[in-house]
């Protein structure tokens, strides 16, 4: 009976192309602008962190003067960073944050080139899944006691190496020689969760070194640095020893219990340091938050208020052309009412009608979607070009694929429904009279 | 003339079409004067003014590594290669780059006691020379520019007077119309600061930054203070390509341990930084254009399908003595009365909406002047979309009355 339908609906649909084109084209440019919108949300709001979203915390620390921020730093100090590396309740943990070295190996016809670099401990692969290739993650006594060793992307080994097995050869940064121990493979989850406060959307580092040599190197920091008095910073050491946050500071817990333990261990740390006279702003009950991955995003506002704009408005905008669609849709069965005066009198039921109807209307609502899709793709690629999008951004995200369609045809039935009720109470008699 | 109560009673007996147009006006103004509005507050937004010559300035950063390099003698040495090459009219050091989104701020206070001291507004913080002001040309309005040579190498550096030039939006913004030139300001240490000149205007490097007009310029240059030197370049906007390579390979000709990167203008940082302002106002632009085509063509075809359904009368009327006039009248009241009733709900809902966005985002009040222009844009579009198919109703010929009886 279905393929009845669809053959009917066909043919009605070729009977009156204008129209059919003019109801297919309102509906994909609906259809177009929200899948559009709705892929730039879909992109920004995934949670690369998947399941283990909620085991991974990011650590904020009420460490700050009176009047000075409102909220909490999503950004910790040198020293208080270190207090908590030294802590045994999490799984894992790791600080961290970005810095910048000039590449160059033993191969000199290969200029030197700038590079992100992330300073973390030996944790950090672990937890946030970083796969390896060749190699593995430096020993973790080395989080402790600094050694000169490096972790490299895959695309970096491709680019200095090759591609082939480096583990063991040296590079330099800032001509200084590291020893690789590990290649990842390819890998850069986007968002950049694991580092939301130097943008969200860059790719990942190529480039990982022991957190332990941060004193030693001195590594500039390439991110936010946030004070909230004046000191003066002459020194890398001043630095270390300020209030200026500039770290970030991740756990990994696995129970409920873990969970009350580390808060627990949060507060006592913040608490032990106020009696020493560090921070005095004391108008809180709680001195520390952690937050999961999915809080995370939210409160870095991965999704631009832009985009939450834009999905509304073009929410309506469909709402438009399915009213629009709703009105051409009555006036072409209404033109038809003879027809199907014909059908009903030969024995049709309503129901049949009703379904005959509504498949015509999810058909131009299947069409009307798939070019809409076609129009949102080609919308994000121009966009893409014209607005330095990021690149992520112009791949369809694979719910998309479920979406646009779920939408174009629920959306064009709901459209239908009442044009197919209208026509399918039509009464026989009426129309075999007038014949 | 225009017979409003027939055409009113003949539209109540079939409602489903003129509700569903309705409907679709109401909706129609309160997407068109939001996203309208939204559209002029991010063309205002893009169109301040930097004061700063956007075309012709440009930027690069060198980063050196060189294990036992002199960083401050080498800063000199390259200051010294910039300003000797032809092309260049003006090179200055600098710790950030205007409008490209990642920069400097801070705040001054005006007494050396931290404790009764009243604070400045934010600023973004330029660290340079003498030079700044020509390579960003930048409008001094009072007081004068560092003197040649007065620079001090770092914060450390206590060797000379502290000095700077204000924006002009920062200097009024604290001393009102009072001139700042010779005022003294602290910046937390009792290192005292004078305000030596005014710029007309100075952006700083974040668009959204509600500060961004307020900046500092102090006699420091940074560069020698880490491996990372950044510096900004006047030029003749067509020698700017070029220059990009000159300026390389002249530097990397003195000392090849470094990196060096960057060279985009200020315009193109001021591109690349509004550009999500950008997209959205060209993303609702379409949206409009597209709203109105699709409510346009929406409407033609209602009319049109009308106009084969009312054949029979409209030949009676004209039949009956009705002008091809009276016919077009009949079709553009009854248009009328749907935009009026839809225009008056319509801006409601547009309030309302605009009222909605307001609280979930940071977006000012709509103005009302945006849902007025959409009903007159919506008046003229609908107009053209009647009269267009209604011309053939218009043309009907009397005898179709009697004929198909």
């Amino acid at each position: 009976m279905f393929s009845h339908y669809l053959d009917l609906a066909w043919r009605s649909i070729r009977k009156t192309p204008m129209m059919s084109l003019l109801m297919v084209c309102a509906i994909s440019f609906g259809i177009g602008i929200t899948i559009m919108t709705l892929n730039v949300h879909q992109v920004m709001s995934a949670n690369p962190a998947g399941e283990r979203s909620d085991k991974l915390l990011g650590v904020q620390l009420w460490t700050q003067g009176q009047d000075t921020w409102r909220d909490y730093s999503p950004i910790l100090t040198y020293q208080d960073a270190m207090s908590l590396r030294r802590g045994t309740v999490p799984a894992r943990q790791a600080a961290m944050f970005r810095t910048g070295k000039a590449v160059t190996t033993d191969n000199p016809d290969i200029e030197a080139e700038m590079q992100s670099v992330r300073v973390t401990d030996s944790d950090f692969f672990a937890m946030f899944s970083v796969p390896f290739l060749y190699g593995s993650v430096w020993d973790k006594a080395v989080d402790e006691m600094p050694e000169y060793l490096v972790v490299i992307g895959k695309e970096l080994n491709d680019k200095l190496f090759d591609g082939r097995n480096s583990v063991g050869e040296t590079l330099y940064l800032n001509a200084k020689p590291y020893r690789i121990v590990g290649v990842t493979d390819s890998w850069s989850p986007k968002p950049r969760y694991y580092d939301l406060t130097t943008g969200s959307m860059q790719d990942a580092e190529l480039l990982f070194v022991p957190f332990s040599l941060t004193p030693m190197e001195e590594f500039e920091v390439w991110g936010n640095t946030n004070g909230w008095k004046f000191e003066p910073m002459r020194t890398y050491e001043d630095r270390m020893a300020s209030e200026k946050a500039w770290l970030l500071f991740w756990a990994e817990l696995d129970s409920p219990e873990q969970r009350k333990a580390f808060q627990d261990y949060l507060n006592a740390h913040v608490d032990s340091q106020q009696q020493l006279g560090r921070f005095t702003d004391k108008s809180r009950d709680s001195w520390a938050r952690t937050m999961n991955v999915a809080d995370l995003l939210e409160f870095h506002k991965v999704v631009p208020e832009d985009n939450k704009i834009l999905i509304g408005l073009s929410l309506l905008f469909l709402l438009v052309c399915l009213v629009n669609i709703l009105g051409l849709m009555l006036t072409k069965f209404l033109k038809r009412a003879p027809e199907v005066g014909v059908r009903r009198a030969i024995g049709a039921s309503k129901r049949q009608i009703f379904a005959q109807h509504l498949v015509e209307v999810g058909c131009i609502g299947a069409i009307g979607g798939a070019l809409g899709l076609l129009w949102a793709w080609a919308a994000l690629q121009y966009l893409a070009n014209k607005f330095f999008l990021q690149e992520a951004m112009t791949h369809l995200d694979p719910s998309i694929w479920v979406i646009a369609p779920t939408i174009a045809i629920v959306s064009a039935m709901l459209a239908g429904m009442y044009p197919a009720w209208v026509i399918c109470k039509t009464k026989p008699s009426v129309y075999l009279k007038s014949q | 003339m225009i017979a409003i109560k027939p055409t009113l009673s003949a539209m109540l007996r079939s409602r489903s079409g003129p509700l569903l147009l309705l409907a679709q006006i109401i909706l129609s103004v309160a997407i068109v004067a939001n996203a309208a509005f939204i559209i002029q507050q991010r063309l205002e937004l893009m169109a301040r003014p930097s004061g700063i010559t956007e075309t012709e300035s440009f930027e690069f950063s060198v980063f050196n590594f060189g294990e036992d390099m002199d960083l401050l003698a080498r800063d000199e040495r390259d200051l010294e290669i910039l300003r000797s090459l032809p092309g260049i009219k003006a090179a200055a050091p600098t710790n950030m780059v205007p409008l490209s989104g990642s920069g400097w701020s801070d705040r001054f206070v005006d007494g050396p006691d931290p404790e009764n001291a009243k604070s400045l507004p934010q600023f973004a913080f330029y660290l340079s020379d003498e030079e700044l002001v020509n390579a960003l040309g930048l409008r001094l309005v009072e007081g004068r520019n560092f003197h040649k040579g007065q620079v001090l190498k770092g914060f450390e550096d206590k060797s000379i007077q502290r000095e700077v030039i204000l924006s002009q939006t920062l200097a009024r913004a604290f001393w009102g119309e009072e001139s700042p030139i010779g005022k003294v300001v602290y910046q937390g240490d009792d290192e005292p600061i004078t305000v030596v000149g005014v710029v007309e205007r100075l952006q700083g490097a974040w668009v959204d930054d509600m500060h961004l007009e307020n900046s500092v310029i102090m006699n420091i240059d940074f560069n020698g203070s880490s491996p990372n030197a950044g510096y900004i370049i006047r030029a003749e906007a067509a020698d700017i390509p070029e220059l990009k390579e000159t300026i390389k390979a002249a530097l990397l000709k003195d000392e090849p341990r470094r990196v060096i990167s960057g060279f985009s203008t200020i315009a193109e940082n001021r591109e690349r930084n509004y550009a999500n302002h950008a997209m959205m106002a060209f993303v609702l632009g379409c949206m409009i254009v597209l709203l109105l085509v699709i409510t346009a063509l929406g409407l033609s075809g209602m009319v049109m399908f009308n106009i084969e359904r009312r054949t029979k009368q409209i030949g009676t009327r004209r039949a009956l003595g009705a002008s091809k006039g009276a016919i077009l009248s009949w079709f553009l009241t009854e248009n009328y009365l749907i935009l009026g009733t839809g225009a008056l709900v319509g801006v409601l809902l547009a309030f309302e909406l605009g009222r909605r966005l307001m609280s979930f985002f940071s977006l000012p009040a709509l103005d009302w002047r945006y849902p007025a222009m959409t009903v007159v844009l919506l008046f003229v579009v609908t107009t053209v979309a009647v009269i267009l198919p209604a011309r053939k109703a218009a043309n009907i010929s009397p005898a179709t009355a009697t004929r198909s009886v």
